[in-house]
């Protein structure tokens, strides 16, 4: 996450390939983490219909938030945009999330 | 809060094993395929065509940091009519593919670490544990996820929500393959999903491209590439901003 | 650098991996640091053995120890009795000791086995280098870039054998592409601003003019391109082909450029007389 992925001059923006490559993959991994940590919860505390679908949006913006708070004011010299990175992989999440959450549910709820 | 009731057996004896046995089988997988990873044996030629590929698209990219006359004498070298690189003719290389050894034994490497194992285990599990409701999506679903959620199982009248035991199993391995990435790494072999889907895109996609067709798509990016050279006005830009501070 | 022997074997190798990450060759660190802690601790390494025994090879084949060369490569070559990287270590100890024929026969082998390696081919051409055989060297690279097209450190080394021997159109044309391989440098846009300008003419200058300014706008630090600008400006402005137009644009960047290098001066020195740099300058000047 402490990669510099741009050098800045006065017009054109020139960006690390690399760089930017390594923090997409931290980005992925925390959300990977996220939506399995936010799935196993929302089994836990035994949510149903909506309200994990809530806690699911709620969970990515969280993680959003705090990726800005840790990128601090100069976002810029780590993401290309803050919309992207809040809607990526939305939906691919979304399908670990799923799992975890049934699979938890199952296990804590429904037996 | 169910109206079913599950025996709790069933939690200890199906639903845990086919997460555990779905997750242990990707671990394995993965590395069962770098034990059988074999080291590519590439051509000298297919080498040049992927550097000449590589830059021209530099080429293309960064044209505007030399100059005219430079940029275009090196899309000269690459696109001109008598022998430039991206226009010269080339026997079709695709028929010699189906008789070389090599390709034959990667592509039954390919078959014994993917489409077996699921076979295999998809089998195995449908027989170990058929006919049992494991759990239930703790959300609504509509009729027409029956088929999908309650393989195995044909009750009318039971709710869409309830999922099978064969069904929980596809669910595991594909709900999965990004908890493989987490554990794995990126770009690892327990994704099966992914495998699946360049197995369907054709078999295509285990033999080299062929180099004509993407000299082709080169030859026309480079052919439209207008050069614009970025220097013209630099002075400027650096006078100002250095002046005023 | 007497700090470097009390090292404890993990810090001792966790600098080794930090150079190692950062391309740094650091031959005499490097050996300094294996002769005090990692000889004796070699197995405490694990699988990172062979890399730090790789290291240790290069930075003894730079000083010249050939025996430890000889231990790195013996150890190595138990491990991997059938590596070609391997036998590419021994070629190179064969060149540090001057045995030539030997290291190419041992390379012409190497690439015989792997067409598609090019570290051999790299070290064939090097030979000829170290041999001074510089037009045979360009040669074998122009040989090897035609195949090998996107090898950045190749088209650099063209570059400076074509400067050595003069032909600056060809050195220009291999920076050119190195531009074109990594175009926020702004080391490479000064040098091929130096090749322009030292091949002279208008036009060349000219276009001197307009990579130095991009080389001072990627990197504004950079001196050596604030003189070129100023060099290759004042020479166009007194180039007779210059429209007054043109002239008057051109003297402008010189005092620019003048006034930036003095108060570049000014900050590390108080004392810098005026008439002082112009004739400093001058002394620069191509005519």
């Amino acid at each position: 996450m402490s990669n510099k992925s741009k050098t800045k001059s006065s017009d054109v923006v020139a960006y690390s390939e690399v760089a930017m490559r390594n923090n997409s993959a931290v980005v992925e991994y925390c959300r990977t983490s996220m939506a399995a940590l936010s799935g196993c919860t929302a089994g836990m505390l035994g949510f149903t219909g909506l309200y994990g679908a809530a806690f699911y949006i709620f969970a990515v913006t969280g993680l959003w938030g705090m990726l800005l708070l840790k990128a601090g004011s100069n976002w810029q010299e780590y993401f290309v945009s803050r919309k992207a990175l809040l809607t990526n992989g939305f939906f691919g999440q979304l399908f670990t999330y799923v799992l975890c959450w049934t699979f938890i549910y199952g296990m804590v709820h429904v037996y | 809060m169910s109206d079913l009731l599950v025996d709790s057996q069933i939690r200890g004896w199906v639903f845990l094993p086919i997460v555990v046995i779905t997750f242990l089988v990707g671990i394995v997988r993965h590395y069962i395929s770098i034990l059988l990873a074999s080291q590519k044996k590439i051509e000298l030629q297919q080498l040049q065509d992927s550097q000449v590929i590589l830059r021209s698209r530099l080429l293309r990219e960064n044209s505007r940091f030399i100059p005219r006359s430079s940029f275009l004498m090196r899309r000269h070298f690459f696109n001109n009519e008598e022998n430039g690189y991206l226009t010269q003719k080339r026997p079709p290389v695709t028929q010699n593919m189906m008789t070389d050894p090599t390709m034959m034994t990667d592509m039954l490497k390919g078959n014994v670490t993917n489409v077996l194992p699921m076979i295999i285990i998809g089998g195995w599990i449908n027989w170990m544990f058929s006919g049992f409701i494991t759990t239930r999506v703790p959300f609504p679903l509509t009729l027409r996820f029956k088929p999908m959620l309650q393989r195995g199982i044909e009750l009318m009248h039971l709710d869409a929500s309830w999922v099978s035991s064969a069904s929980w199993y596809f669910l595991n391995v594909f709900g999965l393959r990004s908890i493989y990435a987490l554990v794995l790494g990126e770009n690892n072999g327990a994704d099966q999903a992914r495998q699946m889907q360049d197995q369907m895109s054709g078999a295509a996609m285990a033999m080299p491209p062929d180099p004509k067709v993407a000299f082709k798509a080169e030859w026309e990016a480079l052919e439209i590439i207008d050069h614009q050279w970025g220097l013209q006005e630099v002075e400027n830009q650096i006078v100002y901003p250095l002046n005023s501070c | 650098m007497n700090d470097l022997s009390n090292l404890s074997w993990s810090e001792a190798r966790d600098l080794l991996r930090t150079w190692r990450d950062d391309n740094d060759r650091r031959s005499e660190e490097v050996l300094q640091l294996w002769k005090s802690v990692l000889e004796y601790n070699l197995n405490k390494l694990g699988g990172e053995k062979f890399s730090v025994l790789e290291q240790v090879c290069l930075a003894a084949l730079d000083c010249y120890q050939i025996p430890t060369v000889d231990y790195c490569i013996k150890q190595l070559s138990n491990e991997f009795p059938s590596s070609l990287r391997v036998k590419k270590y021994y070629a190179m100890r064969l060149e540090a000791q001057e045995c030539y024929d030997d290291a190419l026969t041992v390379l012409d082998s190497l690439i015989k086995k792997d067409e598609t390696n090019n570290a051999p081919r790299k070290r064939k051409i090097s030979i000829l280098r170290a041999q001074g055989k510089n037009v045979e060297a360009i040669k074998e690279l122009t040989e090897y870039l035609k195949i090998f097209m996107s090898d950045i450190e190749g088209w650099q080394e063209l570059s400076d054998l074509y400067i050595a021997e003069q032909d600056y159109n060809k050195a220009a044309f291999c920076v050119e592409e190195l531009i074109l391989h990594n175009p926020h440098n702004h080391l490479l846009h000064q040098r091929y601003a130096d090749i322009r300008y030292t091949q002279g003419g208008y036009d060349n200058v000219e276009l001197a003019r307009g990579y130095y300014c991009q080389a001072l706008k990627l990197n504004q630090n950079n001196l050596r391109a604030l003189y070129g600008v100023y060099l290759t400006s004042s020479s166009i402005a007194a180039s007779p082909k210059c429209t007054a137009q043109k002239k008057k644009e051109m003297l402008k960047l010189v005092d620019w450029a003048l006034l930036e290098i003095k108060k570049r001066y000014s900050v590390v020195k108080d004392t810098f007389t005026d008439n002082n740099i112009e004739e400093r300058l001058s002394v620069l000047q191509i005519s």
